[in-house]
């Protein structure tokens, strides 16, 4: 190489590798200083204008979107110089906002940044990047009379409480609770059971069949909601401490209890007797819901975002259904409890706005907020006092039946073992392999996830 | 041979491209490669790991998988594209009636976003309500209906159709191109020897664009090695892995389970593989210089 070439090329080459070497690492979600917490009994009089950045879940479009707007807009009209920006903080959303809490630029209030019964997001809490609530939930409300964290559910608390610390990092703006939907009008009409056991979910689609409806939707092509009808079975004939640890943890092995393979067999039982929609494996779960909703399935487990999330394609006539996911004789899990999760909004310890902050989670749990969201959206309420959506019918049964809400996913969502779980349940589902093999493949991949 | 002082004039006409390539491609790179010498968590925090993150890639079968998958995606789509490319750049380079409709007809797709073109496709294929199965039941080859994306073995080559529908208008422009630029007095004299045109195109078109046609196919290599958007919104990687590729895994890696420093190995062995095959494919194809 001539002296010429190198020289172009430690032009080029080094300046790089100082850049490199002085760019430091990635942030720590820490890195700028953090914002002078409010006093927690005077914080209301602290609010003042500027412009803060509030997560909210609905797409644009949506009315439950126009919905948060306006509240947002409320509030601007009661805080001279507010300004609230709205940022679709939904799942597609999360890598982008997740990078930004990295670099020290985290929304102002944002969603899923902390959830107290799965470990991997306690992280953010851990690292001081989220404000604690629970000095301000514990005064006061003056419209109330009773301390701000007492119109909580007692159900929602695990999951806003830091199960070390105590402090709580998040406030629900709603329930999303895994129920069965089932098509009531279909089911009058040929007579058919709602199904409260496994037994009776068998036989409902054995009716269905009967009466040429295809018994249950499910999408083939996003793994995680074929792996509800898993984690919901397991959850009867396994419980959910024993299947969180084994799965996610990997406290233990999925051979230790044989409830993993009973709930193995029944999925492949409810498979041969042809108990999933046709063409499942290719279809999306758009399509999965709105041929529910057209009447060709009969059943489809889904959270109970499906009512708001497909109102514009649900028939005025459908008659919905809802009930927990149905109970296993003999299983020796949890038989009344149900997966559930509670959309959490934290408050970033940096925002530089944080009385506004609060006074935004405030109004969106308030109960007047959250009785308007439930009748007009559809949403299911983490407040108390909240009746349960029109759009739901039977959901308040649903929930009071539950002794327990248990996290959705077990957590799987953010670990590795997500990767092994949900891929072996839709070989399953798509009938590439039986129970047992399913077990075995299981196995081997969180042996090896989880190095045990 | 250059002269001392073109040297010189050459060098600060150099500097902005070299500073460009010094911003986008080596800085990345070199940062790439410091990330993955560590293990980080879900807040970015991170650990100097040293080549940790490498050994762990080499007892990962999800990384292979997404390797083969790739590397069969390549490979379909190089059948699926340059079979048609060819066959419609070199009808266009012809003097056809309608020569500028079919020629925006055959682009018109590039235009599209891939998410569009996604989510399109995504209900075409849908096994009862879309347009693909229907058709076939309808004109009695209901034996050919699959459930495209659901299926394993079709998924990857339904995804892959759908990349090179999207692309293949690029392609043609370029063979266009080079058709245009073949001698006419060349193929004047070989159809005066007789020569017909499938000789034409098979022994005198074709060997003289080789060179481009060595640049396309190394240009398609470092395209489809890099798939990541029509696999993410399509299918996820699914079903069961079928058509996860390495781009979807270190998407998943990085974003899902917040692991900077593993999807930064990955990436790494990627750039690797990617410079691996281009300048093999670089030796194998590489002919004679043909002056023309």
């Amino acid at each position: 190489m001539k002296i010429a070439h190198k020289l172009l090329a430690g032009l080029v080459v080094v300046p790089c590798l100082a850049l490199t070497a002085c760019g430091g690492g990635g942030g720590d979600g820490t890195n700028q200083a953090t914002a002078k917490a409010p006093d927690a009994k005077s914080w209301q009089q602290d609010i003042k204008g500027g412009p803060i950045e509030v997560g909210v879940l609905p797409a644009v479009g949506t009315p439950s979107l126009k919905f948060m707007e306006d509240i947002a807009a409320g509030i601007e009209k009661d805080h001279a110089g507010a300004d609230l920006k709205p940022t679709f903080a939904n799942t597609k959303a999360r890598p982008a906002l997740e990078q930004r809490w990295r670099a020290g630029d985290g929304l102002d209030v944002d969603y899923t940044m902390f959830d107290g019964t799965n470990p991997a997001l306690l992280e953010w809490a851990d690292s001081g990047a989220l404000l604690d609530l629970k000095p301000y939930l514990d005064q006061v409300d003056t419209s109330t009379g009773k301390p701000w964290l007492d119109q909580f559910s007692p159900a929602v608390m695990q999951f806003m409480e830091h199960p070390a610390t105590k402090k709580i990092y998040g406030v629900p703006s709603e329930l999303s609770l895994q129920v069965l939907f089932y098509n009531a009008g279909l089911f009058k009409k040929h007579n058919i059971t709602p199904p409260a056991t496994w037994d009776d979910l068998t036989k409902a689609a054995d009716g269905l069949k009967a009466a040429g409806v295809d018994p249950i939707a499910v999408t083939g092509l996003f793994e995680p909601y074929m792996g509800m009808w898993s984690d919901n079975i397991w959850l009867r004939t396994v419980g959910y401490d024993k299947a969180h640890d084994i799965l996610t943890e990997g406290k233990g092995n999925i051979t230790d209890d044989p409830g993993f393979l009973k709930g193995l067999q029944m999925l492949q039982d409810l498979r041969d007797r042809k108990g999933f929609l046709k063409g499942f494996e290719g279809t999306d779960f758009t399509a999965a819901q709105a041929q529910f909703f057209q009447g060709k399935a009969g059943m489809i487990l889904m959270g109970s975002w499906l009512v708001s999330e497909m109102a514009d394609v649900i028939p005025k006539d459908f008659e919905l259904g809802v009930l927990q996911f149905p109970t296993v004789a003999g299983g020796t899990g949890d038989q009344a409890s149900m997966l559930a999760a509670a959309q959490l909004m934290s408050v970033s310890a940096k925002s530089e706005n944080i009385p506004l902050s609060l006074e935004w989670i405030r109004r969106v749990t308030s109960v007047e907020t959250q009785t308007r969201r439930a009748n007009e959206i559809g949403e299911v309420s983490g407040v108390k006092g909240v009746a349960s959506p029109p759009g739901l019918p039977g959901i308040s049964d649903v929930v009071a039946k539950a002794d327990r809400l248990q996290a959705s996913y077990y957590g799987l969502m953010e670990s590795k073992a997500k990767d092994i779980v949900y891929p072996e349940i839709a070989k399953l589902l798509f009938g590439k392999q039986d129970a047992q093999q399913a077990l075995d493949n299981l196995d081997r991949g969180l042996r090896r996830v989880h190095g045990n | 041979m250059l002269k001392a002082a073109q040297r010189r004039i050459i060098i600060p006409f150099l500097i902005p491209a070299l500073a460009l390539l010094g911003i986008f491609f080596l800085y990345p790179l070199i940062k790439t490669v410091d990330l993955s010498l560590n293990e980080f968590s879900r807040t970015g925090t991170m650990r100097f790991v040293g080549i940790d993150q490498y050994r762990l890639l080499t007892g990962d079968p999800a990384f292979f998988n997404s390797l083969k998958n790739t590397f069969l995606l390549t490979l379909i789509g190089s059948g699926m594209l340059f079979p048609p490319a060819m066959a419609i750049a070199w009808a266009l380079s012809q003097r056809i009636h309608g020569e500028r409709f079919f020629r925006f007809v055959v682009f018109a797709p590039v235009v599209l976003s891939v998410a569009v073109v996604s989510l399109m496709w995504k209900f075409l294929y849908h096994p009862t309500l879309g347009l693909i199965n229907p058709t076939l039941e309808s004109m009695g080859l209901g034996a050919l209906a699959k459930i495209w994306l659901g299926d394993p073995s079709t998924a990857l080559a339904a995804v892959t159709f759908v990349s090179v529908w999207h692309g293949i208008g690029i392609w043609i422009v370029l063979l266009c191109a080079g058709f245009e630029r073949l001698p006419t007095d060349v193929l004047q004299a070989a159809r005066i020897d007789g020569a017909g045109e499938w000789r034409v195109f098979w022994s005198i078109m074709l060997p003289m664009m080789l060179d481009l046609m060595r640049m396309l196919a190394i240009l398609w290599v470092v395209q489809s090695l890099q798939t990541f958007a029509f696999v993410y919104i399509m299918t996820g990687g699914g079903p069961f892995g079928s058509t996860d590729t390495v781009g979807t895994l270190m998407y998943r890696v990085a974003f899902d389970q917040a692991d900077f420093g593993y999807a930064a190995a990955i990436g790494v062995v990627l750039v690797v593989v990617m410079l691996t095959v281009a300048k093999l494919l670089n030796k194998v194809m590489k002919r004679d210089d043909l002056q023309y």
